[in-house]
């Protein structure tokens, strides 16, 4: 049975570090969430304190209706998987995907069905009469997440449970893992820095910084609509641009182009005009609201070409198809699809509409 | 000559020559002096320390000393060990404290018990004072063997086992906590988390915390000197006195090679029981 999971204004301080400031997070059954966000931004003191391995300094939370303030993490009905694997040297891949089943005093006759099941879900049958100590990374990982599947949890937590393990291998364990969990139906968190992997596998994506939450919303939402300009920064790759205007009469001045500001907050002052690099055109000659810039560096990266430019001498990167002719040195003009530019209070860095 | 290959042989060699100078040829001669009497090979050395009165009585009381006295400091051991991993602020101050009986020698251990347990010993000025005891109690005397030998507990398990805390404690530091974070997300209480995962994980460090342990254990003399005198015979004990007093080289070595053969035993015990699979490391 999958539960939801509701944080209510939780804060936690260590010390003189307030790590979360209130935060709240409302996670529905059988969603799954990706807190994503920088080193330092608290998104795994979050994940702790919803598997009561950290104790909040204040707040509420309840998984499925029951609150589990101050419950210790074997009574919340919570699985978990982290990111060292905290596969027990000591005991058989058997025995170790049976440690939750056994603490909770089930039969043998119970425990060997759901172990052989949940290893046939992570493909490692053949290991469960060996020791971690000789498997590889990768196969350590499916012992860990195996672990957690066999206890049928109610809520599954996974902290960076990719980030040990080498590229190819992490891409690969993703696609794995998206089947596995949308099969399993659990509810889930999980923790990550790497914005590729929450795109791919949220169902809701909520990004966090300095101990907030600033946008929790669908994956495409967060990346096409960033709630403000770290989102913005922080997702896609290479990430959004940001050129700085100048607001004058509802019109914003940029390399030389006026382009129409937002609606919202009419007036004079300065704001952040965000587009992605893939929302740009790149023509080779000028038209009224293009905007003007020089090629400094072209990267041919194979599917496209990366081309990093200078724009009122600020840093914007635009992707030109492989076959482009464009050339460092050169002057070009930018295009930028007008239901893909998005505003930001410069001070702020709040998204206007 | 000195060269890259062969320096790591001349580092070596100063505290080779030492060990073979001053233990290696000591001990070898001491087996060849207890199986040696009037110029011929014998075992007459043995079958006179075993025929001795206080034979049986010395190797019965090391025998339990041991036995009391190392499961009893394995335990305070890792109790305190565990301890020190919940305290934050003023652990380093609590390990310190607790490892001042390691400086001390073992003599010095066992005078510092005497002035506690004599007859006018700061205890007993205590006890009366309180009016537990009508004036001085003896604790230390032949006439109260059982209080003799609690006072050789107290005063062993004080001073010794500081030691065997700071090898767990070192253990105890290399497990990583995600492995008690982990049995604690998957339902282990304290209890279970510290049998199943802290101990099996720590065998390494109780291996050689008891093995030092219980070898020093069956050398225990200086202690029991203090606090007994003759009162409970030791085997170091005996040793010491066929060698100083009855000038007998021949059966304080045969005392030497027993203690040897005992510690050899139990050490053999001791790494089958608890070896660490190789698959498992």
């Amino acid at each position: 049975m999958a539960a939801g999971i509701y944080v209510d204004k939780v804060r936690k301080v260590f010390g003189t570090f307030e790590a979360l400031k209130s935060v709240s997070l409302d996670v529905q059954p059988e969603e799954f969430t990706v807190l994503l966000g920088p080193s330092g931004c608290g998104k795994t003191t979050l994940l702790r304190i919803i598997a009561g391995l950290e104790t909040e300094t204040s707040g509420e939370l309840r998984i499925g209706d029951k609150r589990v303030n101050g419950l210790p993490p074997r009574n919340r009905n919570i699985a978990m998987v982290f990111q060292n694997y905290a596969v027990f040297p000591h005991l058989t891949i058997f025995e170790n995907i049976a440690f939750g089943l056994r603490m909770k005093k089930l039969l043998n006759s119970e425990i060997e069905p759901r172990v052989k099941k949940a290893a046939g879900m992570m493909h490692i049958e053949h290991l469960l009469d060996r020791y971690s100590a000789q498997l590889s990374g990768g196969q350590r990982q499916r012992v860990a997440v195996a672990r957690a599947l066999a206890m049928e949890p109610e809520v599954l937590l996974m902290d960076e449970p990719l980030s040990n393990l080498d590229a190819l291998l992490r891409l690969e364990m993703r696609a794995e893992l998206k089947g596995l969990l949308a099969e399993s139906r659990t509810t889930t968190i999980y923790v990550t820095h790497d914005q590729v992997e929450a795109m791919s596998l949220a169902d809701r994506i909520a990004v966090m910084h300095g101990g907030h939450i600033i946008q929790y919303d669908r994956p495409i939402e967060v990346y096409q609509n960033p709630a403000n300009a770290f989102c913005g920064g922080f997702i896609g790759n290479p990430p959004m641009n940001f050129l700085q205007a100048e607001r004058e009469n509802g019109h914003c001045r940029i390399a030389g182009a006026a382009l129409p500001g937002p609606s919202a907050s009419q007036g004079n002052g300065r704001v952040t005009l965000g587009i992605r690099p893939e929302d740009v055109l790149v023509a080779e000659t000028a038209a009224s609201e293009h905007l003007t810039g020089r090629v400094t560096v072209v990267e041919p990266l194979g599917p496209h070409n990366l081309l990093t430019l200078a724009v009122d001498q600020q840093l914007f990167r635009v992707t030109t198809a492989a076959d482009s002719p464009i050339k460092s040195g050169q002057e070009v003009y930018l295009a930028l699809a007008p239901e893909r530019r998005r505003w930001f209070d410069t001070e702020s860095g709040k998204a206007l509409h | 000559m000195i060269t890259e290959r062969t320096l790591p042989y001349w580092l070596l060699a100063p505290s080779l020559v030492f060990l073979i100078a001053l233990f290696a040829y000591p001990f070898a001669d001491a087996f060849f002096i207890a199986f040696r009497a009037d110029g011929q090979w014998t075992f007459d050395n043995f079958r006179t320390m075993v025929d001795d009165i206080n034979f049986g009585l010395s190797l019965w009381n090391t025998m339990l000393l041991v036995l009391i006295v190392v499961p009893l400091q394995i335990a305070i051991a890792l109790t305190m060990a565990m301890m020190l991993t919940k305290i934050r602020a003023g652990r380093d101050l609590v390990l310190y404290v607790w490892t001042i009986p390691l400086g001390i020698s073992d003599l010095a251990a066992g005078v510092v018990w005497l002035a506690l347990l004599s007859e006018r010993g700061y205890i007993n000025t205590v006890l009366s004072a309180l009016g537990i005891v009508d004036g001085p109690a003896l604790w230390l005397s032949y006439e109260t063997p059982v209080a003799l030998f609690i006072a050789v507990i107290l005063a062993e398990v004080w001073r010794a086992t500081a030691i065997v805390m700071v090898i767990l404690v070192a253990g105890v530091q290399l497990i990583p906590k995600e492995y008690n974070e982990a049995a604690e997300i998957f339902g282990a209480s304290a209890w279970q988390r510290f049998v199943k995962i802290t101990l099996p994980l720590l065998k390494p460090s109780l291996q050689t915390a008891l093995i030092l342990r219980t070898l020093l254990a069956f050398e225990v003399f200086a202690v029991v000197v203090a606090l007994g005198g003759r009162d409970l015979p030791v085997l170091m004990g005996e040793a010491f006195l066929w060698q100083f007093d009855y000038r007998d080289s021949g059966v304080a070595s045969a005392y030497a090679v027993l203690i040897l053969l005992i510690s050899i035993a139990f050490t053999l015990v001791y790494l089958r029981v608890l070896r660490v699979k190789e698959e498992a490391e």
